[in-house]
């Protein structure tokens, strides 16, 4: 379970007079095990710098946030362990296979040789990439990278998943598996989020959807709670409304 | 399709240790790394390649160069020449010829590198001569070329055998010991050999080239697993992991530091075969008997901790491999600071202080060892205390560094 309270960051700006940007004003929501959390919003409304601070890469300036009961600034590291990420960088070592890839993180995980072996062979089946685990990632395709890092994340076996925009510049069938396999980490009870700036794909999967706008949590609700919130059975209509400003779309 | 995981038997994890993590990035850094081929044969292979064709060739130059300035004949333009037959035949018994055709502008020549000296008789020769006062001639030369040195030399010191030679004939004709002008008989007696007088060049260049190889030696690793792995968008991940910081920066310094030595010992090792292969001469002028390789090792050694570390820290301030790189130019340059400082300022290397002082210390270090001189206990003493204390400080800033939350960003 991980739970956000109130989260506030801000950047210095560029030059040395410039007000410091505002990343993140007031973010507050619970994310619950065996249930996938969409963070909706538009490009640049604090997603990322928001899950950046669940999973202890940047402190929050105010609040706090919680992961099965442990706080991500005093206890990171117990945090890390409990927690599988894959960031908005998602870059693979491209002169290591796949394999070797999930290997290193495992054992900077502190996994033993088997466990690694046997967590690698449980991921590499879910995630169907039997055919290219031993080869040298030089060269993947967008999708065989993303696989890599989600593998590469989960081969400790979190009990709390987060992943930056995880489907983004997938292919469809590519995305369809993903989904598929997001829906099994759910079925494991364990607790996911995501983040997305595309409603369909956030309807289709989510048990509960964050909406973030200019850094603040806009709304929050099932799907169909969201939709009778906004009086709109559309959920893209219901999301610009929700959202207030059209500024807040294109931003 | 089956259950692949159970989230409720959670994979469980020991606490990832200091040493264990260490150990796991170092290894892969170096599988990376050594993947590779061509920066890592060229990372390897160039000190040990260069250093014997530099050391060779150098002493051939130097050698091709004083045997023939020292024997060939040296034809000068010697202006009004026949104002002074016999000097000019006397000249041409020491080896120095009058040219057959005198440029008429003698300065000129020189200004154009055209000819090294030149010699002016003066329209008065032969009244002086006759009047016994002194006859005038004039050595046109330019100082500053290194070339023109010995051949201004020999000139110089046949004019004055001459002018002593007839001097001294003057006043045995007027009964006159000649002895008597002489208040001192000064002469000198240089005991350097030949070899050793190559070797004074040698001994400026084989540190430096030691020094930058042992500093800048793993660079590219440094700056690829800092600069590079952010810029790649793989530092991200990492730093999610619960290994802890230091340790990851500790793992690939460590690896860095694995090449810088390993290129270094190379390097050494080719040093000791050019040394051999450059016969008896060469073993004279330095010493590359197996202890004084090891001695070079160990005083090489914290300079590669010295060069990581800096360059880590370097590069995790550095928001792209660019401006990492961008560095390189004053990294070069820092080693050779102390080299030319000691060629216009020579320094005596028996004070203490001087072996605290980064690549000063290193510098005459190499330079006592390759004479075969042994530092002293302290000299060792200060030198590896200061530099190991400046690789630990250097250490110290580039885990601080990573600790920080702005590292982890890329751009």
């Amino acid at each position: 379970m991980i739970v956000a309270e109130h989260l506030r960051k801000t950047f210095p700006g560029k030059g040395k007079k410039a007000a410091p940007v505002v990343a993140v004003d007031d973010v507050s929501f619970t994310a619950h095990d065996g249930q996938i959390t969409g963070l909706l919003g538009p490009n640049g409304a604090g997603k990322t710098t928001t899950l950046r601070m669940l999973y202890t890469l940047m402190h929050p300036e105010t609040g706090r946030v919680q992961v099965d009961g442990h706080d991500t600034v005093t206890h990171a590291a117990a945090v890390r362990r409990v927690l599988g990420v894959l960031p908005d960088a998602r870059g693979v070592y491209k002169r290591l296979s796949a394999r070797e890839n999930i290997e290193y993180f495992g054992e900077l995980q502190g996994l033993s040789k088997v466990q690694i072996a046997e967590r690698i062979r449980l991921l590499a089946s879910a995630l169907q990439m039997e055919d290219f685990l031993d080869r040298q990632t030089e060269g993947f395709s967008q999708g065989q990278r993303t696989k890599t890092a989600i593998a590469r994340a989960l081969v400790h076996n979190p009990k709390n998943v987060i992943l930056d925009e995880p489907t983004n510049g997938l292919d469809v069938m590519t995305t369809r598996g993903l989904r598929e396999f997001l829906r099994q980490l759910r079925a494991e009870g364990r607790c996911v989020i995501f983040s997305r700036h595309i409603m369909q794909e956030a309807a289709a999967l989510c048990d509960r959807i964050v909406i973030i706008g200019n850094g603040r949590v806009m709304a929050e609700g099932t799907p169909d709670e969201l939709r009778a919130q906004a009086g709109n059975d559309n959920l893209e209509d219901a999301f610009v409304r929700l959202i207030g400003t059209e500024e807040g779309l294109h931003a | 399709m089956n259950t692949p995981m159970n989230a409720s038997t959670s994979t469980r994890t020991r606490d990832t240790g200091f040493f264990a993590s260490l150990l796991t990035v170092m290894r892969k850094e170096l599988r990376d790394f050594s993947r590779d081929r061509k920066t890592l044969a060229l990372t390897l292979l160039m000190g040990p390649l260069f250093y014997p064709i530099l050391m060779l060739g150098m002493g051939k130059l130097t050698e091709m160069r004083l045997s023939t300035q020292l024997e060939k004949p040296l034809d000068v333009a010697i202006v009004g020449k026949e104002r002074a037959p016999n000097l000019v035949a006397f000249l041409a018994s020491q080896g120095i010829t009058a040219m057959a055709n005198p440029p008429r502008d003698v300065e000129a020549s020189i200004r154009a590198q055209d000819a090294d000296v030149a010699i002016v008789i003066d329209e008065h020769y032969a009244q002086d001569w006759a009047a016994g006062r002194p006859a005038r001639v004039s050595i046109v030369t330019d100082s500053t070329r290194r070339n023109a040195e010995i051949p201004v030399a020999r000139v110089v010191s046949a004019l004055d055998g001459y002018s002593q030679t007839t001097g001294a004939m003057r006043l045995l004709a007027r009964g006159v010991n000649p002895g008597i002008t002489r208040v001192i008989g000064v002469d000198r007696k240089d005991l350097a050999t030949p070899e050793a007088r190559r070797g004074v060049m040698l001994s400026v260049v084989m540190p430096l080239i030691l020094l930058i190889l042992a500093f800048i030696g793993g660079a590219h690793l440094s700056m690829d697993t800092t600069a590079g792995e952010r810029e790649r968008q793989s530092l991200e991940p990492l730093l999610a992991t619960p290994a802890p910081r230091s340790a990851l920066v500790s793992g690939k310094m460590l690896a860095a530091a694995c090449i810088g030595i390993t290129s270094l010992v190379l390097t050494l090792l080719a040093f000791k075969l050019s040394a051999n292969l450059a016969g008896s001469g060469f073993a004279r002028m330095m010493d590359v008997s197996f202890l004084a390789i090891g001695k070079m090792m160990l005083i090489l050694l914290p300079l590669v901790l010295i060069g990581t570390a800096l360059l880590t820290f370097l590069s995790a301030n550095s928001k792209s491999m660019k401006e990492a790189q961008a560095h390189m130019t004053w990294l070069l340059f820092l080693p050779m600071l102390p080299a030319y400082a000691l060629m216009v300022y020579p320094l005596k290397d028996t004070q203490l202080w001087q072996y605290a002082v980064p690549f000063l210390s290193q510098n005459q270090l190499l330079g006592r060892v390759s004479r075969g001189e042994s530092p002293s206990p302290e000299q060792w003493g200060v030198y590896l205390a200061a530099s190991l204390a400046l690789a630990g400080l250097l250490w110290l800033s580039a885990v601080w560094r990573y600790r920080q939350e702005k590292l982890a960003i890329s751009g």
